[in-house]
């Protein structure tokens, strides 16, 4: 009969209590719930169902936890077991809120960023923030509940916050450039664009610190967003046709071979030019534009100088200055026409003349040495912006070393543009520049002027 | 070598493109190791030119080490013989107990020294025979020839032949260098750092301080020859190209350079020099200890024209600095000079006292064609004679070693 009594006068109204708001619990959820349904469905929103979705299980459960704890406060236990049952209750209430607004920040800045396109990274971001936040909010709150020393606290979490923000300071420009860039469109992912600097390259990513860059050669840039935001950006935007083959790019240094053969007078040096591998008629004719490539007008070709300051010839110096190497489709050729200059300047000559000792003419010969450079270009715009930085080495060996040494009967560019590109016009006007009456940087920009009308 | 000057430093003066084709170059020599070979690592051309150059190789990837050879001082003596022998200038006969002194410190030299390396290139005669221990058919072996050879003694150089002709290649600064040998023979002329204090930029305080020391009005212009004092280099010549000038122009005449320790005459040739200037106060002669870098740099910098009025010449790397400078050159036409300038686009080429005096004049009287002569010097310096290209040739040669084709895809 004890034990009925105990029941009846320190359970019952516990339990009928818990019960009561249990009933309440269900009421009000029922019809705020309802109510909200409705309200919201006229809005149609994501934002709307997530909310629901996410809190209709737990208010429930919150009002389980405030039953239990309105039970507790009226039972007949010892005060100082309310009171700790008391704060277990309020600690679980808490965790459980905090959980379920992380959940729930989760899905709405996901939702909400994704609508503005920014990188999945900001997203990320933001919602650790978000959800440090909540989580250093409630453990706040928790250890007031247990009666921590809250000053301590504060002043250490203040002190992190301040560390967070000095250390990553610059983080924060970054972040609002990169949400700028994307929401702006001014640039995105895959688009060709030319950086201040003259840099080119396709955008690979835009992180919510960086934007990566991938040059025409192959290399990647890293910007930080801030300084991207403040230069002068060209974006090419839509890229013109693809090539059906891509060019690639080569250079091509040489090495002078010293062939030890030199010549005094012109009937050694004719005997030397019959005999001698088509290298070295190669090099004494463009050596000049090798070595002086930055001048006009050039120097002419080394037969020509010889002739004038070891020899005194003049007028073969300048006949032989005159021979418009653009004529010849072959090495071959060429020598045959210098020969024939100075055989018909002899025949007309009778003393003929002795170049001083120490004057001779020195045969020497060029070694292309050929290699593949990281740059492919795969449209006209792309090449354009290789040929801005391609070595003036390499602009040569497409220009002058495909034309007469490789036997292409013209230079690789012009191929290049009517066979994978179709630009036939282009290619005759490319073919057409008499490369020997340019400077090396005047030729680059000429054919880059022609690109450009193309585009 | 300055251990703060690194290859990225060389990036604004010669280009990205230039530098992005050195890495290129050296990637295709990874896994190969080189081992230079001289005969010692102070002093000397040779010497300065590796200090820079090892370290920039291995900064481009490159297994790049450097060894000297030793011996006592006979064998250098010996082989300054052959120096002065293969130079073509007269010297003392040459025995051949000499010969074998020459043999033997080789022979010791192939016991201490580790030749086991990809490629090994050899600078000098000195230690040229170190090509008998060729036995690995796998090495290549280069000769760098840095001296002048163009009328070499023939008992001198018939003796190196035969070990030279062993060799996959050499390796001269001239064209006229180039002998009759059955390997081949590159062409590759000697360079000047940028970065030297020779020849880097400098402030117009520095400078100022420099030509205060001296005594030297920054107002008046300056013409300068830097060179040792010897009969070659023709001071008195100049000093008379001067005279014909300062006629009509007011200016300044600068010598500056050094007594050369191994050259007996040459304290005869200043003491001449200075008392043909005596009476005359806008003529300087400059007796400069031979670590004056900055101060030849300063004096480069100041100067209106640059001389070098030379009866016989190397390659002149005093040109190679002038130039450097876009400074006007006036310049005989011997040696190397002509390598460097064109007459007329780069600098102007005399034969003469009377065509010196007719270049300086010109240039004094046309202020801006100086300028464009200067311009387009410095330009064909950049072009061809910094360290970066005899870097970049270097590697073309180990890169090609033993291949005979006149165009090689790598």
């Amino acid at each position: 009969m004890v034990t009925v009594d105990w029941l009846k006068a320190d359970l019952l109204v516990p339990v009928l209590v818990f019960l009561g708001v249990l009933f309440i619990a269900l009421w009000l959820r029922r019809i705020s719930y309802d109510a909200l349904q409705r309200w919201l469905s006229k809005k149609q929103t994501e934002a709307s169902r997530i909310i629901i979705s996410a809190t209709k299980g737990p208010f429930l459960h919150w009002f389980l936890i405030l039953g239990a704890y309105i039970a507790l406060q009226v039972s007949v236990l010892a005060t100082q077991w309310k009171v700790l049952a008391g704060k277990i209750l309020a600690s679980i209430f808490v965790a459980y809120l905090g959980w379920i607004l992380i959940r729930l920040s989760r899905e709405l800045v996901k939702l909400y960023l994704s609508k503005t396109k920014v990188p999945r990274s900001v997203i990320t971001v933001t919602t650790n923030v978000a959800q440090v936040t909540i989580v250093i909010v409630g453990v706040l709150i928790l250890l007031e509940l247990w009666g921590a020393p809250m000053i301590p606290i504060l002043v250490a979490v203040i002190c992190a916050i301040a560390i967070a923000i000095l250390a990553f300071r610059d983080m924060f420009p970054n972040l609002v450039s990169g949400l700028q860039l994307t929401q702006q469109k001014q640039i995105k992912t895959g688009d060709l664009i030319r950086l201040e600097s003259g840099e080119e390259g396709h955008v690979q990513e835009i992180t919510w610190r960086n934007t990566e860059i991938r040059t025409l050669g192959g290399e990647t840039i890293i910007i930080p967003n801030s300084k991207l935001m403040q230069t002068t950006i060209i974006n090419y935007g839509k890229q013109p046709k693809a090539a059906k083959e891509p060019f690639q790019f080569f250079t091509r240094l040489h090495l002078k071979e010293l062939t030890g053969l030199k010549a005094r007078n012109l009937t050694e040096l004719v005997e030397r030019l019959e005999s001698v591998p088509d290298a070295v008629i190669y090099y004494h004719t463009h050596s000049f534009i090798e070595e002086y490539h930055f001048l006009t007008p050039q120097p002419a070709n080394d037969f020509a100088l010889w002739v004038e300051d070891a020899l005194g010839y003049d007028v073969l110096a300048e006949r032989l200055a005159s021979i418009d190497t653009l004529e010849f489709p072959s090495v071959g050729s060429l020598r045959q026409m210098i020969i024939r200059a100075i055989q018909d300047f002899l025949a007309q000559t009778a003393n003929e003349r002795d170049a001083p000792p120490g004057n001779e003419f020195h045969f020497v010969k060029s070694i292309g040495v050929v290699l593949p450079t990281p740059y492919v270009a795969h449209n006209l715009r792309e090449f354009v912006g290789i040929l801005r930085r391609i070595s003036t080495d390499s602009l040569y060996f497409h220009i002058f070393e495909a034309r007469l040494r490789l036997h292409r009967g013209t230079n690789d560019f012009s191929l290049w543009f009517e066979d994978s590109l179709g630009e036939k016009e282009l290619a005759e006007e490319v073919s057409r520049l008499d490369p020997y009456n340019y400077t090396l940087e005047n030729l680059r920009e000429k054919i880059i002027q022609l690109c450009e009308k193309r585009l | 070598m300055n251990p703060r000057i690194n290859l990225s430093d060389y990036e604004h003066i010669v280009g990205r493109s230039y530098i992005e084709e050195l890495r290129m170059l050296a990637g295709k020599l990874s896994g190969k190791s080189i081992l230079n070979v001289n005969s010692t690592f102070v002093g000397g051309g040779v010497a300065e030119i590796l200090s820079r150059m090892v370290p920039l190789l291995n900064q481009l990837g490159v297994d790049t080490r450097w060894r000297v050879i030793s011996g006592d001082t006979r064998f250098f003596e010996i082989t300054k013989k052959f120096h002065n022998a293969l130079h073509g200038s007269q010297s003392e006969p040459i025995s051949d107990e000499e010969f074998s002194i020459f043999l033997e410190t080789t022979k010791q030299n192939m016991h201490k020294i580790d030749l086991s390396s990809d490629i090994l290139f050899i600078h000098d005669p000195q230690p040229v025979a170190l090509i008998a221990k060729k036995s690995n058919t796998h090495s290549k072996w280069i000769w760098r020839c840095h001296i002048d050879i163009s009328h070499p003694d023939s008992r001198v150089w018939d003796f190196l032949k035969q070990f030279v002709v062993n060799y996959d290649g050499t390796v001269f600064s001239s064209p006229n260098f180039a002998q009759e040998l059955p390997i081949r023979q590159f062409f590759a002329p000697p360079s000047i750092d940028p970065l030297s204090d020779k020849n880097r930029e400098l402030s117009i305080e520095a400078t100022d301080a420099i030509l205060a020391k001296y005594g030297l009005d920054r107002d008046k212009p300056i013409i300068l020859q830097v060179s040792r004092f010897d009969w070659l280099k023709d001071p008195l010549g100049v000093i008379k190209a001067f005279e014909l000038v300062r006629k009509n122009f007011v200016c300044q005449l600068v010598l500056a350079g050094g007594a050369a320790s191994d050259d007996p005459e040459s304290e005869a040739v200043l003491k001449k020099v200075k008392e043909r200037a005596a009476d005359n106060p806008d003529i300087h002669i400059l007796d400069l200890p031979p670590d004056s870098n900055l101060e030849i740099n300063a004096l480069q910098r100041a100067a209106t024209i640059i001389v070098q009025k030379s009866i016989r010449e190397g390659f002149a790397l005093t040109i190679t600095e002038a130039l450097w400078k876009a400074k006007p050159v006036v310049a005989s036409a011997v040696g190397g000079i002509p390598l460097q300038v064109r007459n007329k686009l780069t600098g102007l080429l005399c034969h003469s006292v009377e065509g010196a005096a007719r270049a300086l004049r010109q240039i004094l009287a046309n202020p801006d064609y100086g300028q464009w002569l200067g311009r387009n010097g410095r330009e064909h310096v950049r072009q061809h004679f910094l360290i970066t290209r005899e870097i970049r040739d270097y590697l073309l040669i180990f890169l090609t070693a033993g291949r005979n084709e006149d165009f090689i895809y790598l």
